[in-house]
């Protein structure tokens, strides 16, 4: 029974042992926080400093920064914990939150807030865009400034920017305020064309210039004319047409390099096109005189956006009749010399036709080209080898017929 | 015994160095294969373990060919830079060959002297040079010369079974195996097995008294005495092949070459294309063609019986596709991946020994008493001398081969390129060579930008190239449609392969590039002109690639070099000793069935001289068909034929000398008429057929139609001439054709124009662009589009307009859409387009689904060649809906409109029409864009066509243009809805830009026409500049 005893009250020592080591685990250790600084100004060096009401393990300090999440170990001076918070996350503005971390636990937390610094350079980042747009205050161009302290930092809300702008003779100065860190502003477009140039300036601290380009709106209706050098259908010279200097409804001048499809309808309604492309407003562009007698009318177009007015251009025959002749017994057909409105031979390489017919049957096709005025036409024996043929005869747009005319054969 | 230095293979060795030693620094980077080897020696040398190389063919594994080779030219290049390293694995290779042809000889043989006279001969045969000098394929050469060091080895071990020589033996078939995969495998067959053959022989004949006693029963008897050694051998040999190269074996397996075969010439039947002929059978057989019966003879000895055996069916598979055993033989699928050649470069180092042994007989053997005995000393002196002659002229017509008909283009001074492409970060895209020959390895191991092209066709990815038998598409043009097609795809959609810069190195791929939507940036300095093609996306920074497990890697890294150092460990005491006569060796067993040369066969030496006889008439046979197929002028036919041949080869002076004399044209008058056309088909075209007809026909006078089929880059043009032709003192003469008379009417024109230029980045920087000089994209207007469905195909048509105020570069990307929205087809818009468009200028287009074509097996391949055909893409699915994605980029060229629709005629269904060239550029090739539309003037069809000849400046040109039946031709749906602009909805842009367009502007421009189902059409010019000014 003693030894009953003897066995209970050691185990009940051992018991109370067993709570005593766990009772003085369980007194948690406490820490104050000393600096009780809520804001800091970027760029200076940040510290949390600790006093501890017990001696304690080391603690650890685990902070949220928008440049990720970390660690800290503590140093210690003095009898308190030192947390230094990493150089560059003091160049950084913005919220910190911070948990003190003790054996596994957090223990305590707080938030600090790292403000711009004001007394760094100011550096203004500015961006302009779209870097073009049209003329007539419907579009806009959009200025987005953000200044930053000298860490990068934009600056707190409310910063004043002035936002500058140079059209023409104008020049515009408006005070903005940040908002949200950034500053903007839509610059609406001016009815003229032209260059604008942007800047901004903060702090005294000004930024580059920046252009956008305003350029001219739609084409309007305009009108066209032609210049030619004769009035002759003569396949050779060439008739230039011209716009009047296209504008848009606000009177600037189309941008360089518009295309305008100039339409020409023949009397047979078949649909010729040439091209220009305006250089100050004016397109130009050119089209071979016809080879026979024609009225052509021609319109101008901005496809789509704006038309000119239709002219109609009178080109005259050059010739009313024209001479042929066979020789060789009829092997040879020689068309010519045909003659021009001043009786001078026509430019070389006018086209000939002439339609071989046997029995009202269309033998053959042949095209010539003049030279010197002249088409010759050799028909030979080797291949043409029919007792009779007729002839029909086309050029410049007059054709004739010729009796039908005998061939002697030697074979 | 001492034995005296074999004096026979020291010359050899000595001028095998000089002679190829030095020809090799002229010839080696003109080969097809060399520059390959470098670089894949260049890989090596950057990433040793990393089988995967991203610079061709969108990344690829090294894996595919055994790397040995490669890897000493890797290694060497610590040392001396690539080439050194190169040019050193040449020189071993050299060496390699001279003394594995004197081992195998003397294998053979049996006699120093006649092994000597093989390795001089070996030196100088036409097979070893062209296979070195023309195809530079050294992995072959060390292969075999390894080889035929092993055989040696490999009968000491059978007959004699001292384990030394099973060392030794294997571990020289372990290099063989590691340089190249192919010889090994079929060596096994064609040179181990006969081997074996006469090793049992051997010991059979060691058991008799003559090989005449040897019998069937002792042969299989001895085989079975000695089938312990042999099998050890074959089964260590055959697990050497499997291990050395394991990695190699398992990248076969899992990237079988499922790709179409691409076509080579040793498959060719010799007799139609001479050509490969020349390459393939006369070259690599040389002199030996006179030798065959004495070779054969030989080998068919009993002691031999398997090594002729194994010549004739090497002989007869080299013969390619002119007999149909080979196809037999092979099967089909090994006939197309094998190249046959190597076949004939075996047989004929098979021959060397023999070749020796005759050479040795003819010089200073029973051969020199029998002939000067039969036919005196005199004849004796001539024939040797001819026969020496004609042995030296192959060696050296072969080595300059090069010279007089390159293979390669001239040599490309590749520095301009690659400074242009480290400039301005032009390597974060891929770039694409055109016309470099196998030069673009050169190119690509001296850059770190990537290909899509690529030179190991084995290892090509892209289902776009491995349905194609397109060796590369630097080369398409020598591929026909498959070429130009695979090409043009690439061109058409190069986003999708990041491809920005194509390098032209060829004229004749300009219309291609720029009807595909591409412009020239600038010529560099070695004339290599580059085009650009914009809005295509950089290449990624990770870019996908196929790993392999680690052992792989280590034994691809390891084993060869450990295989190198462990023969040389094992054979190189041998060597010293054979070469310093440290100690006297015992004679190998080969050397008791030498043959004394006693008497020359009589019989033989007749069936020499028949042989010959027929050989040399077989020669002057071909030689007078050349001849006769050259003679022009005997019939009408043929003078047109030979006109036609001579301008398609630009040869004016001859196509001038076809001429009719009397016909006043003056040999000047024609070059100056030639010179001033331009176009299509004359600076862009390659004939491929000519049928000429003849109209009618007396006995001095002719007319014909010479009905004419031109390849081009863009399309197959047919165009019928008419021709005259009289007869004049027995020949035939064309009577040339009247040129164009007409006169410009200006002497001198000025122009007025506005041009356009960007900066690239304002300030002199490495850094990125900008912002400020970011330019804005010119906005776009899609104006209509819809999805139709014509001859079964769905197309999407419609009209853009740059509505901006800078010219715009238009990329107009269509994908269709099926009704659970899922996307079925994709494709960008190629020739039915204006690219490049000037402020307000509006364009219809035309986009066609192209598949990969022949990507099913059931496809059938046409057989006639046109670029402009293509597979259009099977839709299963009915598309119903589809968007259009267009973006625009400022352009600054190939902006020419100043060419005018000067006159018009429509008859019978066609349009003929003439352009008229008022501007001072030449249109070389103008487009003719026609647009169709129905009775509401709404658009229902696009359609293209090139004009053959280019528009001069102030001339006129005819086009001839028939419409085209759209009665079938169903408008599926016509909507704005999905169409996006730069990324923004196309309606925004439109109300934003031109809020009251006037449509009725549109529809006034359209011209009537009574067609079939369509009423009215409009007609677009797109002008090709060759050379802008």
């Amino acid at each position: 029974m003693k030894k009953a005893i003897y066995i209970l009250f050691l185990l009940s020592t051992l018991l109370l042992l067993a709570f005593g080591t766990a009772l003085v685990s369980d007194k948690k250790a406490s820490f104050e926080l000393v600096s009780k600084t809520k804001n800091f100004v970027a760029g200076n060096s940040i510290e949390l400093e600790f006093h501890p009401n017990a001696e304690s393990e080391k603690p650890q300090l685990f902070i949220i920064h928008s440049y990720g999440k970390t660690l800290l170990d503590a140093t210690r001076e003095k009898g308190n914990y030192i947390f230094k918070i990493p150089e560059n996350y003091c160049n950084k503005t913005g919220e910190i939150s911070w948990f003190l971390i003790h054996e596994n636990e957090t223990i305590k937390s707080g938030i600090f807030e790292i403000l711009p610094n004001d007394t760094t350079k100011t550096v203004v980042e500015n961006y302009l865009g779209p870097r073009t747009i049209l003329a007539g205050g419907k579009e806009f161009t959009m200025m987005v400034t953000v200044p930053t302290d000298g860490f990068d930092n934009p600056k707190k809300e409310d910063t004043n920017v002035i936002l500058k702008h140079q059209f023409l003779q104008n020049v515009t100065n408006l005070n903005l305020k940040t908002k949200n860190f950034i500053a903007w502003y839509d610059i609406y477009s001016p009815t003229k064309s032209g260059k604008m140039l942007v800047s901004t300036e903060c702090d005294n601290i000004a930024t580059k210039e920046i252009e956008s380009e305003i350029y001219p709106n739609i084409a309007t209706n305009f009108t066209i004319d032609y210049k030619r050098n004769h009035e002759f259908a003569d396949g050779n010279q060439i008739t230039h047409f011209t716009t009047s200097n296209i504008k848009d409804q606000y009177g600037n001048t189309v941008s360089d390099g518009t295309l305008v499809s100039f339409l020409i309808k023949t009397k047979n309604n078949l649909v010729l096109k040439t091209f220009g492309t305006t250089v100050n407003g004016i397109a130009s562009a050119q089209l071979l005189h016809p080879d026979h007698q024609e009225v052509y009318s021609v319109k101008g177009f901005v496809t789509g956006i704006a038309e000119s007015n239709s002219i109609t251009i009178i080109y005259k025959p050059i010739i009313s009749t024209f001479n042929f002749s066979f020789s060789n017994k009829n092997r040879t057909l020689k068309v010519g010399p045909i003659t021009s409105f001043m009786n001078q031979l026509v430019p070389d390489g006018i086209k000939v036709i002439v339609k071989i017919f046997h029995k009202d049957k269309l033998v053959a096709t042949l095209k010539e080209e003049t030279s010197k005025g002249i088409a010759t036409f050799e028909l030979s024996e080797d291949f043409y080898k029919e007792k009779n043929y007729r002839f029909e005869i086309t050029t410049l747009g007059i054709s004739k017929q010729t009796e039908t005319l005998n061939y002697e054969l030697h074979k | 015994m001492r034995e005296k230095s074999n004096k026979y293979l020291l010359a050899a060795l000595l001028i095998g160095l000089v002679f190829h030693g030095s020809a090799i620094f002229f010839t080696l980077e003109n080969t097809y294969d060399a520059l390959i080897h470098l670089f894949f020696g260049n890989h090596y040398a950057n990433s040793w373990f990393e089988p995967w190389n991203y610079s061709w063919y969108t990344g690829f594994t090294v894996m595919g060919y055994p790397p040995l080779v490669h890897q000493c030219i890797g290694l060497l290049s610590f040392i001396g830079g690539l080439k050194f390293g190169l040019f050193t694995v040449a020189l071993i290779a050299i060496l390699l060959f001279i003394t594995g042809v004197f081992r195998f000889s003397l294998l053979i043989t049996g006699n120093r002297t006649v092994a000597g006279y093989a390795a001089l001969l070996a030196v100088f045969s036409s097979s070893f040079v062209e296979t070195l000098h023309i195809f530079g394929q050294l992995p072959s050469i060390v292969g075999i010369s390894i080889l035929m060091h092993a055989l040696p080895e490999i009968y000491l071990w059978i007959k004699t079974g001292k384990k030394k020589y099973y060392f030794t033996s294997i571990s020289l078939i372990a290099v063989t195996v590691c340089s190249h995969h192919v010889t090994p495998l079929f060596g096994m067959i064609f040179f181990i097995l006969p081997l074996i053959g006469m090793t049992v022989m051997d010991v059979a004949r060691e058991k008799v008294n003559s090989y005449k006693e040897v019998k069937l029963k002792l042969f299989i008897q001895t085989t079975f005495s000695l089938l312990k050694r042999i099998i050890a051998f074959g089964f260590t040999s055959v697990f050497l092949i499997i291990f050395c190269i394991f990695p190699y074996w398992i990248n076969s397996k899992n990237n079988p070459i499922t790709q179409v075969p691409i076509p080579h010439g040793s498959r060719d039947n010799f007799l139609e294309v001479t050509s490969s002929g020349l390459m393939f059978f006369v070259i690599p057989w040389g002199i030996l063609l006179f030798l065959l019966p004495y070779i054969f003879y030989r080998y068919y000895s009993k002691r031999y019986i398997f090594f002729g055996l194994s010549i004739t069916l090497l002989s007869v598979l080299g013969t390619g596709g002119t007999t149909p055993i080979p196809l037999k033989v092979l099967g089909d699928n090994a006939f197309n991946i094998l190249t046959l050649d190597r076949f004939t470069l075996w047989a004929a180092i098979m021959s060397l020994p023999m070749f020796g042994e005759f050479a040795y007989r003819l010089v200073e053997g029973d051969l020199r008493n029998n002939l000067q005995e039969r036919f005196g000393s005199v004849y004796y002196k001539i024939l040797s001398g001819l026969f020496a002659g004609s042995f030296l002229f192959m060696s050296i017509f072969t080595i300059t081969l090069g010279y007089f008909r390159p293979f390669q283009p001239q040599k490309i001074n590749t520095l301009p390129i690659i400074n242009f492409l480290n400039q301005d970060q032009h390597d974060q895209w891929r770039y694409l060579p055109l016309g470099f020959g196998d030069q673009m390895a050169t190119l690509s191991y001296q850059t770190k930008a990537l290909t899509v092209d690529g030179n190991y066709h084995s290892a090509r990815r892209l289902p776009e190239l491995t349905s194609r038998a397109v060796e590369r598409l630097e080369n398409s043009k020598f591929r026909g449609l498959e070429g130009i097609g695979s090409l043009q795809q690439f061109l058409t959609v190069p986003e999708k392969y990041n491809l920005k810069y194509v390098f032209s190195n060829d004229k004749f791929y300009d219309p291609i590039l720029y009807f595909c939507g591409w412009h020239r940036l600038t010529q560099l300095e070695n004339g290599i002109m580059v085009w650009e093609k914009l809005n295509v996306p950089p290449l990624s920074k990770i870019l996908p690639f196929e790993d392999v497990p680690l052992y792989q890697k280590l034994m691809w890294g390891i084993i060869p070099l450990l295989t190198i150092i462990i023969a040389f460990v094992l054979n190189v005491q041998m060597i010293l000793y054979q070469a310093l006569k440290l100690k006297p060796i015992t004679q190998p067993d080969f050397f008791k069935f030498a043959v004394d040369y006693k008497k020359f066969p009589r019989k033989l030496v007749t069936i020499l001289h028949l042989w010959t006889g027929i050989v040399l008439l077989i020669i002057f046979y071909f030689v007078y068909q050349f001849y006769i197929s050259n003679s022009s002028q005997l019939s009408p036919k043929n003078v047109i034929k030979a006109y036609y041949d001579a301008i398609d080869f630009k040869e004016f002076e001859k196509a001038h000398s076809f001429l009719d004399p009397n016909g006043n044209k003056s040999l000047s008058q024609f070059m100056l008429e030639t010179a001033v056309q331009d176009g299509i088909l004359n600076s862009y075209a390659k004939m491929d057929a000519i049928d000429i007809q003849i109209v009618k026909q007396t006995e001095n006078l002719a007319k014909i139609i010479a009905k004419t089929k031109w390849v081009t880059p863009l399309e197959i043009i047919e165009k019928n001439y008419t021709h005259e032709v009289i007869k004049e003192k027995g020949k035939w003469f064309i009577v040339p054709n009247k040129i164009d008379l007409d006169i410009p009417p200006d002497q001198f024109v000025s122009n007025n124009g506005t041009e356009y230029f960007k900066h690239g980045r304002r300030a002199v920087s490495t850094q990125m662009t900008y912002h400020d000089d970011v330019l804005k994209q010119p906005v776009l207007e899609i104006l209509s589009a819809k999805l139709i469905q014509y001859n079964k195909q769905y197309i999407i048509i419609g009209e853009v307009q740059n509505v901006d105020n800078v010219p715009a570069d238009v990329v107009l990307k269509a994908t269709l859409y099926d009704k659970n929205d899922k996307k079925l087809a994709s494709f960008n818009s190629k020739y039915e387009i204006k690219h490049k468009l000037m402020p307000k200028e509006i364009t219809s287009f035309k986009v066609n689904f192209e598949d990969i074509a022949w990507s099913k097996n059931t496809d059938v391949k046409p057989k006639t060649f046109n670029p402009n055909e293509f597979s259009p893409l099977e839709i299963i699915e009915n598309p119903v809906t589809f968007d259009i994605q267009c973006a625009g980029n400022v352009a600054i060229t190939d902006l020419y409109t100043q060419v005018a629709l000067s006159d018009f005629a429509i008859e019978n269904n066609h349009i003929k029409g003439t352009l008229f060239n008022f501007g001072i550029q030449e249109s070389t090739i103008p487009e003719i864009l026609v647009s169709y539309y129905n009775d509401k003037k709404e658009l229902i069809y696009v359609d293209h066509f090139f004009m053959r000849e280019g528009v001069r400046v102030q001339r006129k040109n005819y086009f001839d243009y028939e419409l085209l039946n759209l009665k079938k031709c169903k408008t599926l749906k016509s909507s704005l809805e999905n169409c996006f602009v730069n990324g923004l909805a196309n309606e925004s842009i439109s109300n934003a830009v031109v809020p009251n367009r006037k449509t009725s502007q549109n529809q006034e421009q359209l011209q009537k026409v009574k067609g079939n189902g369509f009423d009215y059409i409009k007609i677009e010019i797109n002008n090709y500049m060759g050379n802008p000014r």
